[in-house]
């Protein structure tokens, strides 16, 4: 009965110091920011609204980790640990290619939203942290609360005894994936081809080659375009291929790419055009058959919206360590579904975020293929991933990803096997420019 | 090293010099403005006229020159601009791009127009446009004879880009706003295989939803602006998607407005490619603003087939502005706009 007096008093007081009196604020701490008119009393005590409805488990700490593979990674893993006062643990991962330090710098801007609450309310944290952030989320604080995300529903998913794809109602079912494989050699391509029919890999994607100036001209095209056909050629019929343009050309070179790969009936075409532009997304899928794929770079639900309102794209393509980690990816994939758009989230930073993002997959009904960044091959990296969980993690077998069947994203992490990888700073993404030394997107 | 000196940059005086070629009979005008410290700045547009000059004088004798984004519009408004940021430039000791927050680039892509009333002088238009170092080319359609043309004209088009296209290089096919909506939307279709670097001009702006026909049917890139003295349509053009290149003309919108609607088209991943047609100190113009903008494709820059015109050109600036090499023309580096203009010359071709 107290705290909802207290709390009534405390809204009464928020009110009051949007009007005329300041009464009730002056009986608290000098507001010192009060230039603006528009910077309220900090809160000093703390939210009392669910003391009725505690589960009893209080986050104790929150931990952020900088783990660099290579000292020059643009990627090094931005792991959250949040450690909670029953002894459970929950990881997430907030990996922001180029930006480490500052996702790390809000992940621990958001410690006070954190410590004492109740880890359980997920969903009610991740409307605080981005509600009250009052500028809404841009990839840095995007990535830092995707990260503090994960953590929270492996916490949850760890104390309520059940796997995180179990609490999203999915089934365990192996999830399909792709791998990167660009151009090589005829020998090599083949080489490929017959390793995915032993393999069952039923899909692999490239990258656009060179870069691509506002408007192109026909040398250019015509290498773009035969590129893509001895993609085919190479990798033959029976594979899905998917080309990633990655933004690096402008939707009028794109719009004339595309319309002229439509015979080799592409898996989907990734980012024909950069992100910020709906319409301009809008306008190259008019143009072509090949279904149009995007969404990387998009930071939570909202920022997935116009793109499916507009009916941009056929596939939607969130990161879950960007868009608001397991709620956010959930809510994304949520709105696609209903306008008939796929997922196939991307995934092309550390394993945490793998892992969790394969659980949401496993809970899309509008699920069509999971990437992981990576050949085909297995590579360095795998190896390392395999040191810390215990199994290589983004490998498939059949062609299909398999999901860990133990409680939260079903890993056990040890803080030591971390160290081997020690922060080496933030290093920032490539930086490259047209023949006139003037900024290109790559 | 001293800060330079920009407190005193009132302007005290404005003269125009209108000149015309003698053997194209093309006629631009050059802006001279001169501050009350002795800073001289030019700029150049079109025709000017008394009217707009006598208004400009009243509103600019006793200004800044650093205060010329306050500037009202009229037909000397584009050389005032150039001229004002001239003088900014030079009081500030460096080019004009590098008072704009560039260089975006290190060299700026050329165009030019290769002028022919058949074939054969089209592709020694190109011939010569080559030797000068261009490899861009903006091809005029052929003029058509009717309002609507059929399988001929196609065929016409074809031909002439066929031949223009075996010396090698890339073309722009320009429509001139000769071409009725519908005919211009045939005759994207016909060239979409060839990839021009895009069809300009195709029709008249007037009626936005004639322009979509023609972007809903093919991926030609479309260039419009060269006559577009009203910044909203270009707006209009972009939120539509109907346009992959604006071309605001330089002599109307300056540099200062110009980069205002490279903003604008930024945000639709669209670029620009000022309209040029006038002289040499609009050409040092567009290459402060090629280096200026983040979203700047390539520059037209005319080419006079006269040897007489294009000595004209040479004569009214001091340096080489308009040297082309191997497709890109180079940035000024003096300050301002980076030329010396020839007081002589401005009187030896002046316009009666």
């Amino acid at each position: 009965m107290k705290s909802l007096w207290r709390n009534i008093v405390l809204r009464r007081g928020f009110l009051a110091l949007g009007g005329a009196s300041l009464s009730l604020a002056s009986s608290r701490a000098p507001n010192v920011l009060d230039g603006c008119g528009c910077a309220f009393a900090p809160p000093a005590v703390v939210n009392h609204a669910f003391d009725n409805l505690q589960s009893g488990i209080k986050i104790t700490n929150v931990k952020v980790f900088g783990v660099s593979l290579t000292p020059q990674s643009d990627r090094p893993y931005v792991f959250v640990k949040i450690e909670t006062n029953q002894g459970v643990v929950g990881w997430g991962e907030g990996t922001l290619e180029g930006k480490a330090g500052a996702v790390m710098a809000c992940v621990n801007d958001f410690r006070d939203f954190l410590i004492n609450a109740d880890p359980m309310q997920v969903e009610h944290h991740w409307q605080s942290m981005y509600v009250h952030s009052f500028y809404r989320a841009g990839p840095v604080m995007g990535s830092a609360i995707s990260g503090i995300d994960q953590a929270l529903w492996d916490i949850r998913g760890k104390v309520l005894g059940v796997p995180v794809y179990k609490l999203l109602g999915g089934s365990s079912g192996a999830i399909r994936g792709y791998y990167h494989a660009d151009k090589g050699t005829p020998e090599a391509m083949a080489k490929l081809r017959q390793w995915t029919i032993e393999q069952g890999v039923t899909c692999l994607k490239a990258t656009l080659p060179e870069y691509y100036e506002w408007i192109e001209t026909h040398a250019k095209i015509e290498r773009a375009v035969k590129s893509m056909q001895a993609l085919r050629e190479g990798f033959g019929p029976d594979i899905d291929i998917a080309v990633d343009f990655h933004a690096r050309t402008s939707p009028s070179v794109a719009q004339i790419i595309i319309k002229e790969i439509e015979p080799l009936n592409l898996l989907f075409v990734e980012e024909p055009c950069p992100p910020e532009n709906v319409g301009a997304m809008a306008k190259i899928a008019r143009h072509s058959t090949t279904p149009i794929a995007t969404g990387e770079r998009l930071v939570t639900a909202y920022g997935c919206r116009e793109l499916v309102e507009m009916g941009a794209v056929d596939i939607l393509q969130p990161d879950i360590n960007h868009v608001g980690g397991i709620t956010g990816l959930w809510k994304a994939a949520s709105l696609a579904g209903i306008s008939g758009i796929s997922m196939a989230p991307h995934a092309c930073e550390g394993p945490i975020g793998a892992i969790a993002t394969l659980h949401v997959d496993a809970a899309l009904p509008n699920f069509l293929i999971q990437e992981t960044c990576r050949p085909p091959m297995i590579s360095t990296q795998d190896k390392i991933w395999e040191d810390w969980f215990g199994h290589p993690v983004m490998r498939t077998v059949n062609g299909r990803f398999r999901l860990p069947d133990k409680p939260g994203l079903g890993f056990e992490l040890d803080e030591a096997s971390l160290a081997k990888y020690p922060f080496s700073g933030t290093v920032p993404m490539e930086r490259v420019y047209h023949e006139d030394g003037s900024v290109a997107e790559w | 090293m001293n800060a330079p000196d920009t407190s005193d940059l009132a302007i005290a005086e404005l003269l125009v010099y209108p000149v015309r070629e003698p053997v194209s009979g093309r006629s631009y005008t050059v802006v001279r403005l001169k501050t009350r410290s002795g800073l001289t700045g030019y700029g150049e547009c079109a025709e000017v006229t008394s009217h707009d000059l006598a208004t400009a004088r009243q509103f600019w004798v006793g200004r800044a020159a650093t205060s010329y984004s306050h500037a009202p519009e009229s037909s000397v408004a584009g050389g005032i601009d150039m001229a004002l940021l001239d003088i900014v430039g030079k009081a500030c000791r460096t080019p004009i791009y590098r008072v704009l927050g560039g260089p975006t680039r290190n060299k700026a892509r050329a165009l030019t127009s290769v002028e022919g009333t058949n074939i054969a002088d089209t592709v020694a238009a190109v011939k010569r446009a080559l030797s000068a170092g261009y490899r861009c080319f903006n091809v005029h359609v052929p003029s058509p004879t009717e309002r609507n043309q059929g399988q001929a004209y196609e065929r016409k088009v074809r031909q002439l880009l066929d031949s223009v296209r075996s010396e090698g290089g890339d073309f722009v096919l320009d429509g001139g706003e000769l071409l009725s909506p519908g005919d211009a939307g045939s005759v994207a279709a016909t060239v979409e295989s060839l990839h021009p670097l895009w069809f300009n001009d195709p029709c008249v702006v007037t009626n936005l939803q004639t322009i979509r026909k023609i972007s809903d049917e093919s991926v030609v890139p479309l260039g419009f602006g060269s006559a577009i003295h009203t910044p909203g349509t270009f707006q209009d053009l972009l939120r539509d998607g109907l346009v992959d290149i604006v071309r605001p003309d330089l002599g109307y919108y300056g540099i200062t407005r110009t980069r205002r609607i490279a903003a604008l088209a930024e945000t639709y991943y669209v670029a620009v490619a000022p309209h040029h047609e006038g002289g040499p100190v609009a050409t040092a113009a567009a290459l402060q603003l090629a280096a200026s903008l983040p979203n700047f494709f390539i520059q037209h820059i005319p080419f006079p087939p006269a040897e007489e015109d294009r000595k004209m050109r040479a004569e009214l600036v001091s340096a080489s502005v308009e040297q082309v090499m191997d497709g890109f023309a180079s940035l000024p580096t003096e300050p301002g706009l980076g030329i010396t203009v020839n007081e002589i010359a401005l009187e030896k071709y002046r316009a009666a």
